[in-house]
């Protein structure tokens, strides 16, 4: 009766133990993500402007104003598009960058590479974007003084309607594949190399062996890496605004660009916390559909 | 045991307390609420709250004269760039006659802007001195974000170009002091300018001149009008003083748009013709192709380019007339940063010394040097200065007849929605009719709401 009574209270003891040190995230994550989102919310069915004094209910009005927007509806249409793009070709250029470095046998050389193909991915966006700016600028840039040096024609490239997309599209390429030949190339150092022999040994060409072993072996890393860019590429901004500002004729507006101008820069929160929230629901019905494919 | 549970207790407890220390709300700070028509209450009213300082500060003024410092720090937003630098040139003699330190934030205009605004809602604010751009001055007074300086025995002297003095008013208090003389002047390259016969910004007399120079320039293989299409704000203030050269206006005196009238859509028309013999382009690269000969003519800001007579590029007075002897218009957009002192500044007093003394006619006059643009005249027609800086000559006609942005709350706005239209029409995405037709029905819709 006595140990029964002792057993009791140890695990009491531990369990309010483990609530104690719980506690700690769950504020945290209480405090930092719940409380601003659930404000957010709130915020979202008001005309909150931050220098106004008063704060009005204004119910579905904002929601309703971002979907019988034009502009709104083509910010949509231009986020998918460089979502679609950039995450494909991060994909593939990561993709072909770790069976680049894994095929090489000489551990330094590897290594060098590494390091090397990691650079533009440590590099903050601004940087990056200003680089760019410098090297495509229609005056001094590199890019346009070497097209012009080998006869080919120039263009402005992010004042031009074609170009201005497709170039920020490169850009956040250039950027951000370095970081899925991170997880793939670690991914494949899993893959027995048992498969690779007996593939070989079984006539196997270079092409089968990547379709029929890497590429099933590293398939739920690729499944997160598609996952993790759709969800950085959807909220694209310091790139967008730093290059194009959305222009030329708002080819280049993404959703975040979008709020920028008509609701951040205008102090309206309200607006801008309407258009916050259905981002954050197209990104999070995106991630769901990723991850039950991810799943199965 | 015990011991155990009692740090693990403290300890989640120091977390939690750590994380909400930074949490507090502050007195002024309008927390809105989703019921239905539910006002915030502001601890203070800030207009009451900078009287009541007010009416202190002037007793403390009268009795000790002069307001010196005791060794506190000022912080000062400010417009990075030639702007600022102008002013942190000033300081180091300010902090030592007012015993006064002074800490300087550069901000782009658009982090300026914000930041400002989001502090204002503090009962205690963090700047105690800010650049002000002309279109702000609405929203700014509308909300209490100002101090009034006439309140703490500061007014503008007749030294400064009273048209730049316009917007510094609301009823009948003076809010701002205009500092750097921003305005909008063409810039030209030399070369090109002269091999289109034109030899001299005096001969560049019409809008009909620039269209030659930049039809000339093109026929050359160069580009001929660079403009900024990187921003709606951009395409908007440099198509301005076309607008003005025809007559025509964004608003009328009842502040309702007029964008969809015969003047708009003639300078539309005319706008048209003169980029395609160009392009758009960023600030840099425009100043970068004026100067390099890439392109031929721009419109820019005095702070963006120093002319001297070795320098390939020049720049004039766009004079607001169309055609060459046809009526002219005061067609120089103002982009003067004024200076303010935020109404919750914790130091108020000396803020407004600060404003005094970075006004004062000399201290303007020796900002020149380091690229200064002063709105005065003792500066701008001082012989000296135009021996060593002609183009000030100028600049104080461009400043004489220039003509401010909307002074309304929802320029933000005016501005995005018909840069916006514009872009598009400048694109060909729409015709002129279409995109104006659009333009005005939505700012018709922006200001009636």
């Amino acid at each position: 009766m006595k140990a029964e009574g002792r057993i009791t209270t140890a695990s009491g003891n531990r369990r309010r133990f483990a609530t104690a040190m719980a506690a700690p995230p769950f504020v945290i994550l209480a405090v930092m993500t719940a409380y601003p989102l659930i404000f957010t919310v709130l915020y979202s069915f008001t005309n909150f402007q931050l220098l106004r004094k008063t704060v009005k209910f204004v119910g579905l009005k904002n929601y309703i104003k971002l979907f019988t927007n034009e502009y709104f509806l083509q910010s949509i249409g231009v986020t998918v598009k460089f979502t679609v793009f950039a995450v494909l070709f991060e994909v593939a250029v990561g993709f072909i960058m770790a069976l680049f470095v894994e095929s090489i046998h000489r551990e330094r050389t590897a290594k060098i590479l590494r390091v090397l193909l990691l650079v533009p991915y440590l590099l903050p966006s601004v940087t990056v974007a200003l680089s760019w700016r410098m090297m495509l600028s229609p005056n001094y840039g590199i890019i346009n003084r070497t097209l012009e040096a080998l006869r080919l024609p120039v263009y402005n490239w992010f004042s031009d309607l074609h170009t201005a997309l497709p170039m920020l599209i490169l850009i956040d390429i250039w950027q951000n594949a370095p970081f899925v030949f991170l997880l793939l190339y670690a991914a494949m150092q899993s893959v027995p190399q048992s498969q690779y022999e007996a593939a070989r040994m079984d006539g196997a060409s270079y092409v089968q062996q990547v379709r029929f072993i890497t590429v099933p072996g590293i398939a739920p890393v690729l499944a997160l890496c598609a996952l993790l860019r759709t969800i950085d590429s959807f909220r694209i901004f310091d790139k967008v605004n730093l290059l194009t500002g959305g222009g030329p004729a708002n080819s280049t507006t993404t959703i975040t660009q979008y709020l920028y101008a008509y609701g951040i820069k205008n102090l309206k929160f309200g607006f801008g916390s309407a258009g916050a929230i259905i981002m954050t629901l197209i990104v999070l019905v995106l991630s769901c559909l990723y991850i039950k494919k991810a799943v199965k | 045991m015990k011991m155990k549970k009692v740090t693990a207790l403290v300890l989640s407890g120091m977390l939690a307390a750590g994380v909400l220390a930074g949490c507090g709300s502050s007195d002024g700070a309008a927390a809105p609420a989703a019921s239905a028509d539910t006002q915030s209450a502001p601890a203070k009213a800030p207009a009451a709250a900078s009287t009541e300082a007010a009416a202190e500060s002037t007793s403390q003024a009268s009795e000790g004269g002069e307001v010196k410092g005791d060794g506190q720090t000022l912080t000062l937003a400010l417009r990075s760039g030639t702007y600022a630098d102008v002013i942190k040139d000033c300081l180091p003699d300010f902090e030592s006659k007012y015993n006064a330190k002074t800490e300087v934030l550069e901000l782009s205009e658009d982090d300026l802007h914000s930041k400002v605004a989001l502090d204002a809602s503090n009962s205690d604010g963090s700047y105690d001195l800010a650049m002000v751009d002309g279109s702000w001055m609405a929203e700014y007074t509308e909300n209490g974000v100002l101090l009034p300086l006439s309140d703490y025995g500061y007014e503008l002297d007749d030294d400064i170009i009273p048209a730049t003095t316009t917007i510094c008013y609301s009823d009948d208090k003076l809010y701002l002091a205009p500092y750097y003389g921003n305005v909008t002047v063409l810039l030209y390259n030399k070369q090109l300018a002269a091999d289109a016969d034109y030899d001299s910004g005096d001969k560049i007399a019409s809008l009909d001149d620039i269209k030659k120079i930049a039809d000339s320039a093109k026929a050359a293989g160069k580009k001929g009008f660079i403009y900024r299409g990187d921003t709606p704000n951009n395409t908007v203030v440099d198509f301005l003083p076309v607008l003005l050269s025809y007559g025509g206006w964004v608003i009328d005196e009842n502040n309702q748009p007029t964008v969809n009238t015969d003047e708009f859509k003639k300078a539309m028309d005319f706008y048209k013709e003169l980029v395609a013999t160009g392009e758009a382009q960023e600030k840099d690269d425009l100043i970068a192709s004026v100067d390099q000969g890439n392109g031929a003519l721009g419109v820019g800001w005095p702070g963006w380019y120093t002319p001297t007579a070795d320098t390939t590029a020049d720049y004039c007075a766009i004079t607001g007339a169309v055609e060459a002897g046809g009526e002219t218009h005061n067609a120089n957009v103002y982009g003067v940063w004024t200076l303010g002192v935020p109404a919750n500044s914790q130091n108020k007093e000396l803020a407004v010394e600060l404003v005094k003394y970075l006004m004062d006619k000399d201290v303007q006059l020796s900002t020149i040097d380091n690229g200064g643009v002063p709105c005065r005249y003792s500066s701008l027609q001082n012989a000296d200065v135009l021996a060593r800086y002609p183009q000030y000559k100028v600049v104080c006609q461009a400043l004489e007849g220039g003509v401010y942005r909307p002074v309304i709350s929802q320029w933000t706005d005016f501005y995005t929605i018909l840069g916006t239209e514009m872009g598009n029409i400048l694109n060909d995405q729409k015709t002129t009719e279409e995109g104006l037709a659009d333009a005005q029905s939505q700012l018709e819709e922006l200001m009636s709401e």
